[in-house]
């Protein structure tokens, strides 16, 4: 990527992500800039399509979740479910011409959970390809901090 | 004279057939099937709007059997029409001197080549029937209203000894009895012990005393024809001997073999008590009943 | 409950099209229950509405906004405060609800974003299936709280067909047949001798063939003093 292509991944991580704390978190954004913003969830289960939509409208150009290694959900099922819901915003974005890439789910690896910022750069590395959203223009790039 | 009805009246074996009619105008299709079937039968099935595909009507080419000195029997499905034309329908059939009908459900729209048709249903065969024998008997329309002349009616239904729920498909044709059949003619048979299981059902109900029950056969022209009916069409029940027997054939000599059964099957109902008549269907083959005919024993009809 | 689905996207998007300022209307009963046409799927449709218009460069204005019910009228007035700054309506509605909007605000364009399907119930998780056709002369008593209206293919009253078989229905075998479920149900309470009678013909009038119905209860009526 180059300095001047700016493009802004929204990430939607579980709080029970290794090392995923407050401070690894601003740790995290300083590195990044603009290009990362993180949204810490108590579970992905939690997770809306609604909110992965409204990321896409309003500032990210890719939405991204974060979850817990299938079967290891604290609370059972909430990333099983997280995976649904990111597929019906799959769903309905494609459906305006959108790149369904611009949403997705990268689970945890099972027995070896890796930490936020490694998921994070993986999923940085994963949307690389994508082009800047068609959705955002040049207003919505010089907006503060995201609602 | 009604052939059918005084054959069965006189406890003589009945001998049905069927007529498709064609997928267009051309009465001389009707008319060459007519020729094969003329003298063989005491009576002819035209089927009526089967599988939902649409045909010539029923009433049509009824019509034109008749004046080509064959006694139809007229299917009625309760799909297509509301009990205003049904009734209508049964009232212009008499008119025309057809007696035999049969009243059906129908294969449902979604089979045939009109998918988006709406179902009519209005009736199901049940009280089809009982509309139409109080037509009959009491001269009357649904409702009570007298008609100015009452139909001269030989009444028929269907019935299924293979579909589910087994152990109801009696109390089924128990209310098709009550309700006003005369005579029933069944799905084809290919397993005969199930056959004369229902059969025994009916007997020990008292029903074959109530009513004449035609056993319906279709000769098979191959193996492969065995097999789509077994895993293609509804309520039927062909068992896997039979494909066997069929398979252990070479095609060429498997239209022959698939007769030979039919003959033997209709041998087998000429025995069994209660069994009245048999229905052959021979679809498309219509050329093969007379030889069927003469082969069970059933030529020539006694009128 | 009744059901519905959300109509495809393009669809909605060429009946919106000559709108410059949409307001997308939910409603949180029936709808809400099928996950067609709640507040979430509200905020969902009408925020790729808005994207799908950013990337055509359209200015549009499109704000949603969800309804506890868009069938009851005293509900729907509630619009009453925002309904000027608008020149479409979509709503998320059922016919019904659409048809109660239009009503109310007969100038405005209404445009439905949902398919009305069928009367039903949630049979599980994700699942909704028809079970009522609403024939106005209800018989569930005498088919063990089965109905052969709605659940036969053939709506017979006297059943099953021919067609039956594995107790599933001829014409697709993911369907049970009914007939099979009211003779299994029946049994269970011993009541299979409902079935030995004939039942007559249905009267349809209750059901179509006076118009649209309507049902008035005087004891029900604003009283004027």
């Amino acid at each position: 990527m180059t300095d001047k292509r700016q493009f802004t991944l929204a990430l939607f991580y579980c709080q029970n992500i290794p090392e995923s704390s407050l401070p690894e978190r601003q740790a995290l954004e300083e590195a990044y800039g603009p290009s990362l913003k993180l949204f810490p969830i108590p579970c992905t289960g939690r997770l809306e399509p609604l909110h992965l939509l409204r990321a896409l409208e309003e500032f990210a150009d890719a939405a991204y979740v974060i979850a817990c290694p299938g079967g290891a959900c604290r609370y059972f099922e909430g990333n099983l479910r997280a995976r649904k819901r990111v597929g019906v915003a799959g769903d309905l974005i494609s459906a305006i011409g959108l790149e369904r890439e611009r949403v997705g789910l990268v689970a945890n690896e099972d027995g070896d959970p890796k930490p936020l910022a490694t998921l994070a750069r993986e999923v940085m590395d994963r949307v690389a390809l994508l082009e800047p959203s068609p959705v955002l223009n040049k207003k919505d790039r010089q907006k503060g901090d995201p609602p | 004279m009604n052939r059918l009805r005084e054959v069965l009246k006189h406890g003589e074996f009945a001998v049905t057939a069927e007529c498709g009619p064609p997928k267009g105008a051309d009465g001389e299709a009707v008319i060459k099937k007519a020729a094969l079937l003329r003298g063989k039968v005491d009576a002819v099935n035209v089927t009526d709007n089967q599988t939902a595909i649409v045909r010539m009507s029923s009433l049509g080419a009824c019509t034109l059997l008749k004046s080509e000195g064959l006694d139809p029997v007229l299917q009625v499905v309760v799909r297509d029409r509301n009990r205003i034309a049904l009734q209508s329908d049964i009232l212009g059939a008499s008119a025309l001197g057809i007696v035999n009908v049969l009243c059906l459900s129908g294969d449902h729209q979604s089979f045939g080549n009109q998918p988006d048709a709406v179902g009519v249903f209005d009736l199901d065969s049940i009280q089809f029937l009982q509309v139409v024998k109080a037509m009959r008997d009491e001269g009357v329309i649904l409702g009570g209203e007298p008609l100015t002349k009452a139909p001269d009616l030989f009444i028929g239904a269907a019935a299924n000894p293979f579909g589910d729920p087994f152990s109801f498909r009696v109390v089924r044709l128990a209310k098709k009895i009550a309700a006003g059949a005369d005579f029933v003619q069944t799905q084809c048979i290919y397993n005969l012990e199930r056959f004369e299981q229902w059969m025994d059902m009916a007997r020990d109900r008292g029903l074959t005393e109530r009513v004449h029950i035609l056993g319906g056969v279709t000769p098979l022209k191959s193996a492969g024809m065995a097999k789509t009916m077994k895993n293609k069409v509804a309520g039927m029940d062909v068992p896997d001997s039979l494909i066997r027997r069929m398979e252990s054939v070479p095609p060429k000599k498997q239209g022959e073999e698939g007769i030979k059964i039919c003959v033997q099957t209709i041998q087998r109902l000429k025995e069994m008590p209660g069994v009245h008549g048999v229905h052959i269907m021979a679809i498309e083959w219509e050329e093969k009943v007379g030889e069927i005919v003469e082969r069970a024993g059933l030529m020539p009809r006694p009128w | 409950m009744i059901t519905a689905e959300q109509k495809p996207i393009e669809e909605i998007r060429e009946m919106i099209g000559p709108y410059k300022r949409v307001l997308v209307v939910g409603c949180g009963s029936c709808v809400a229950e099928c996950a067609a046409g709640g507040e979430k799927e509200t905020g969902m449709l009408a925020s790729a509405l808005r994207m799908a218009a950013k990337m055509e460069g359209r200015e549009v204005l499109i704000e949603e906004i969800t309804l506890d019910r868009q069938c009851v009228k005293d509900f729907v007035i509630q619009l009453d405060e925002v309904i000027d700054q608008y020149d479409a309506v979509l709503s998320l509605g059922c016919g019904a609800g659409v048809q109660a909007v239009a009503e109310m605000y007969p100038e405005l364009p209404i445009i439905p974003a949902l398919n009305t399907e069928f009367l039903g119930e949630t049979r599980d998780q994700g699942l909704w299936v028809e079970n009522c056709v609403g024939c106005g002369d209800c018989m569930l008593y005498f088919f063990g709280g089965i109905c052969p209206l709605a659940r036969c293919s053939k709506q017979l009253l006297n059943g099953p067909c021919g067609g039956s078989m594995d107790g599933r229905c001829e014409i697709n075998p993911d369907l049970p047949c009914a007939w099979q479920l009211i003779i299994d149900r029946l049994e269970r309470f011993d009541a299979l001798d409902r079935l030995e009678r004939i039942y007559p013909p249905k009267a349809w009038s209750k059901k179509q063939g006076r118009g649209p119905r309507k049902i008035i209860r005087e004891d029900q009526q604003r009283v004027e003093v």
